[in-house]
């Protein structure tokens, strides 16, 4: 039983994921086709990039709530830069991880300088992007020929080269924005496992009083930590943009939630019972996959959170509910 | 005429997984008694108590009381049957929010019949009968939990163990974080509450504790009965008893000062919180014990040593430079390692394996431009593993998982892996088993060469063990030190003490 039990938590997810695999592809053959495969990756794509930069945040024992309206703000910063001030898209891409990495290192430096707990400080910076990102195009969206305030059209446009970020495929088959999210999350996952930075990450989460008399300067890798996500949502902040191909102001709504779902059922990967860029890019590619599926087989819509909420709730249960109950620490 | 016994545990075995924690274990509980029980960590003890108290349902073997068979589903039941358990962790014990008051009348807040309304007044006076128990009722009802000491709060979860009469009260290492002084209180209640008939189980590993106040002692061994002992008790007889036979003392380190290398000098240095200046010269290969009781100002001036605190005047003159520590990380470059008090606050990181836990701060050296070198990590963990004697499955199990005295080799490890000039060891021997603290001992004696150790503690004996010199700080000041086998043990008392 012990082992079975063990088994389970450690092997059980990958296996309910390779049954659904199989049995979606059974049920209906499209499934299994390359397009459709592609499809849900491209789905996740952007949930996913953001779910890895909260990955960092919860390793550390932290969190990151204004991941969704930061990418949500760089939306509306490339698309202000090129169609507002008319100027090249490498200055958007610029612009908007530049937006990325101040608001995380204001995450960082509320959360460690000024001491606000990890939740309070993120949650303020959330809305005050929400509300910041409406400001300069006064709430409307921006897309190419929107009126300006001055009763002129606006002149610049979406460059080619910056949609195909979003919409292009290698070898006419794989997205970009896919690339993207592999490249970062095999970044990631060889930071976490493989540098002495991952290992300290990890330690903090673990007990930053003993980091901290082990003579790091636990302060600059917490900063460090919000700054990645921050950065990180960035990113997925101009493949959105790209991909919409407009600033939309509602572009940031259910991204937040649906990245740190994906992390959260990443613990359960493997049974590592940690955060983890792995788990992480499994969860979110896991709840795609569950929701294009049933969606083939005429799911209704309006009931993809609830099914996203079972996954989640079933996965916290692999991971903390099945492990031995500790009464004795 | 013979006494019949208040609670009777019968052949008591447990198993998690593949151990086997304990096996055929008998115990007899009288009234009126203290009965201590002894063993090296990882032993059973604790499994026994939790046992005891409810906490794992599912043993074999018998717990009668008063000849009556019973079977503990929770520890609720074993509270209602009169079994009161006071943890080592103090924190377990304490809600961190409320008040002392609060604290202490906690059963009464929480239990069905509370009145719905809160009753301010009530709680007080009640908290003020439970307090007068443990003679604390001198402490401000009305103050936050986390101001007052350690020590008090320690009173606080005892007091309320008391409130409910128990016919077993069982203490689990309750002077591991309080001082001398308030252990000798602690004492007193103890033989008062065992002349009003209650039994006693008392768990420690000071022995000289257990020797003076135990009526019998039960030791267990490797999860098997290890034998009874009677009053007068012996000291090292129950260590054999414990761990079986080992070296009792390890050679000290007698040799002169003279053609030894001066490693760290303490000139005039003034530590926050202090008047007096400290002067000390420490030599190599020599292991210099400091002691004092809570209050004395080792932790400050370890924490200045360690770079965590700034100096308020004098030098630190390390292999003859004066050295000025910003920070911790300056201290470990300048090889001035330390092992804080209190592991599982300041020291392990529960979830992460052993290899992780030694190698910590010495990351830069196990890696390259970042990138870690398994290799190398995995040689000098598995180095100090098998050097300490770290008792586990192998580099990877959890540090979590390990026993108390084998999680602060661990800790020790981490200090010791790489070269140094000196290594600070504060209150090393805090829930450690006499088994575990020799090891460590011995590993310091034998890999003391062109280093030095500075041990600090409130036990004499702990640093009389190793130690070839000891230092008595008192209220920030050092009055008096003397080789180790010169040591006059009531003079060092009474330096100690002094007011």
């Amino acid at each position: 039983m012990e082992k079975f039990v063990a088994f389970a938590i450690k092997y059980g997810f990958l296996i309910v994921m390779a049954g659904s695999f199989l049995a979606f592809g059974l049920l209906e053959h499209s499934f299994w086709s390359w397009s459709n495969l592609f499809s849900i990756l491209l789905g996740v794509t952007i949930v996913g990039i953001l779910a890895i930069g909260v990955t960092f945040t919860l390793i550390i024992d932290g969190f990151d709530l204004s991941i969704g309206s930061t990418a949500a703000i760089c939306v509306m910063a490339s698309s202000y830069v090129m169609v507002v001030l008319d100027l090249n898209y490498i200055f958007a891409i610029l612009i908007s991880i530049l937006c990325g990495v101040l608001i995380g290192l204001i995450n960082g430096l509320l959360i460690v300088k000024a001491k606000i707990p990890d939740l309070l400080a993120t949650l303020g910076m959330m809305f005050l992007i929400q509300g910041l990102q409406l400001i300069p195009s006064a709430g409307m969206s921006i897309g190419t020929g929107m009126m300006l305030a001055n009763g002129t059209e606006a002149k610049g446009e979406f460059a080619q080269q910056f949609l195909y970020l979003g919409q292009g495929r290698l070898f006419n088959l794989i997205p970009i924005p896919v690339i993207v999210f592999a490249v970062l999350a095999i970044i990631a996952y060889f930071i976490l496992q493989y540098t002495k930075w991952g290992r300290i990450l990890y330690a903090i989460g673990g007990n930053e009083k003993a980091v901290k008399l082990a003579g790091v300067n636990v302060e600059r890798y917490k900063i460090a930590a919000y700054v990645i996500s921050g950065t990180i949502a960035s990113i997925g902040g101009i493949l959105l943009a790209a991909r919409i191909g407009r600033g939309d102001v509602t572009s940031g709504s259910g991204l937040l939630l649906d990245a740190v779902a994906g992390a959260l059922i990443g613990f359960a990967v493997l049974g590592v019972k940690k955060p983890n860029a792995l788990g992480s890019v499994v969860g979110v590619v896991f709840m795609g996959m569950l929701l294009n599926g049933l969606t083939m087989l005429s799911l209704p819509y309006y009931t993809q959170d609830f099914i996203k909420g079972i996954v989640l709730v079933a996965a916290l249960i692999f991971t903390f509910g099945l492990s031995k109950s500790d009464l004795s620490s | 005429m013979q006494k019949k016994p208040l609670i009777r545990a019968v052949g008591i075995s447990k198993r998690f997984g593949a151990t086997q924690a304990l096996s055929d274990v008998s115990f007899e509980f009288y009234d009126s008694e203290i009965f201590s029980m002894v063993g090296a960590n990882g032993a059973g003890k604790s499994t026994f108590i939790k046992i005891l108290c409810g906490f794992y349902p599912d043993y074999e073997g018998q717990i009668y009381i008063n000849d009556k068979l019973v079977k503990f589903e929770s520890p609720r039941d074993a509270y209602e049957a009169g079994i009161q358990v006071v943890h080592q962790s103090i924190e377990q014990g304490i809600v961190q929010n409320m008040s002392v008051a609060e604290n202490l009348a906690l059963e009464q807040i929480v239990s069905p019949e509370a009145s719905f309304v809160y009753d301010e007044k009530k709680i007080e006076e009640s908290a003020i009968k439970i307090a007068k128990k443990m003679g604390i009722e001198y402490l401000d009802m009305k103050a936050n939990i986390q101001d007052i000491k350690q020590s008090e709060k320690q009173m606080i979860t005892i007091a309320r163990a008391l409130a409910k009469k128990p016919k077993l009260l069982i203490l689990d290492e309750p002077t591991s974080s309080i001082s001398e002084k308030e252990a000798e209180v602690l004492f007193e209640t103890l033989y008062k509450l065992k002349d009003e008939g209650v039994s006693i189980l008392y768990i420690s590993h000071y022995l000289h504790e257990i020797k003076k106040i135990s009526d019998r002692v039960g030791v267990i061994r490797d999860g098997k009965f290890g034998g009874l002992l009677y009053q007068p008790l012996v000291v090292s007889k129950i260590v054999q008893a414990m761990v079986g036979d080992i070296e009792t003392s390890i050679s000290s380190n007698s040799e002169d000062s003279k053609d030894k290398k001066l490693i760290i000098e303490l000139k005039d240095l003034l530590v926050e919180g202090s008047q007096t200046p400290i002067n000390l010269k420490i030599y190599s290969s020599q292991i210099i014990g400091l002691i004092g009781l809570i209050g004395a100002g080792k932790t400050e001036l370890a924490e200045t040593l360690f770079g965590i605190r700034k100096p308020l005047g004098g030098e630190i003159i390390l292999n003859g430079k004066s050295i000025v520590l910003q920070n911790i990380h300056e201290a470990i470059k300048n090889g001035i390692h330390m092992v804080p008090e209190n592991r599982t606050v300041n020291a392990i990181i529960p979830q992460e394996s052993i290899k992780d836990n030694i190698i910590l701060p010495f990351l830069d050296f196990f890696s390259k431009r970042g990138v870690l070198k398994p290799d190398q990590e995995i040689e000098g963990a598995d180095r100090m593993i098998e050097n300490m004697g770290i008792k586990c499955e192998n580099y990877l199990s959890s540090i979590g998982s390990l026993s108390g005295g084998n999680q602060q080799k661990v800790v020790v490890a981490r200090w010791l892996l790489m070269s140094h000039n000196i290594v600070i060891l504060d209150e090393p021997f805090q829930g450690v088993d006499i088994k575990s603290r020799k090891d460590i001992n011995v590993y310091l004696r034998e890999n003391t060469r062109d280093s030095c150790v500075l041990m600090i503690s409130s036990d004499v004996d702990e640093l009389m063990d190793v130690c070839d010199k000891i230092v008595v700080l008192n209220k920030g000041k050092i009055l008096g030190e003397e080789k180790t086998s010169l040591i006059n043990k009531d003079k060092l008392l009474s330096l100690i003490t002094q007011e």
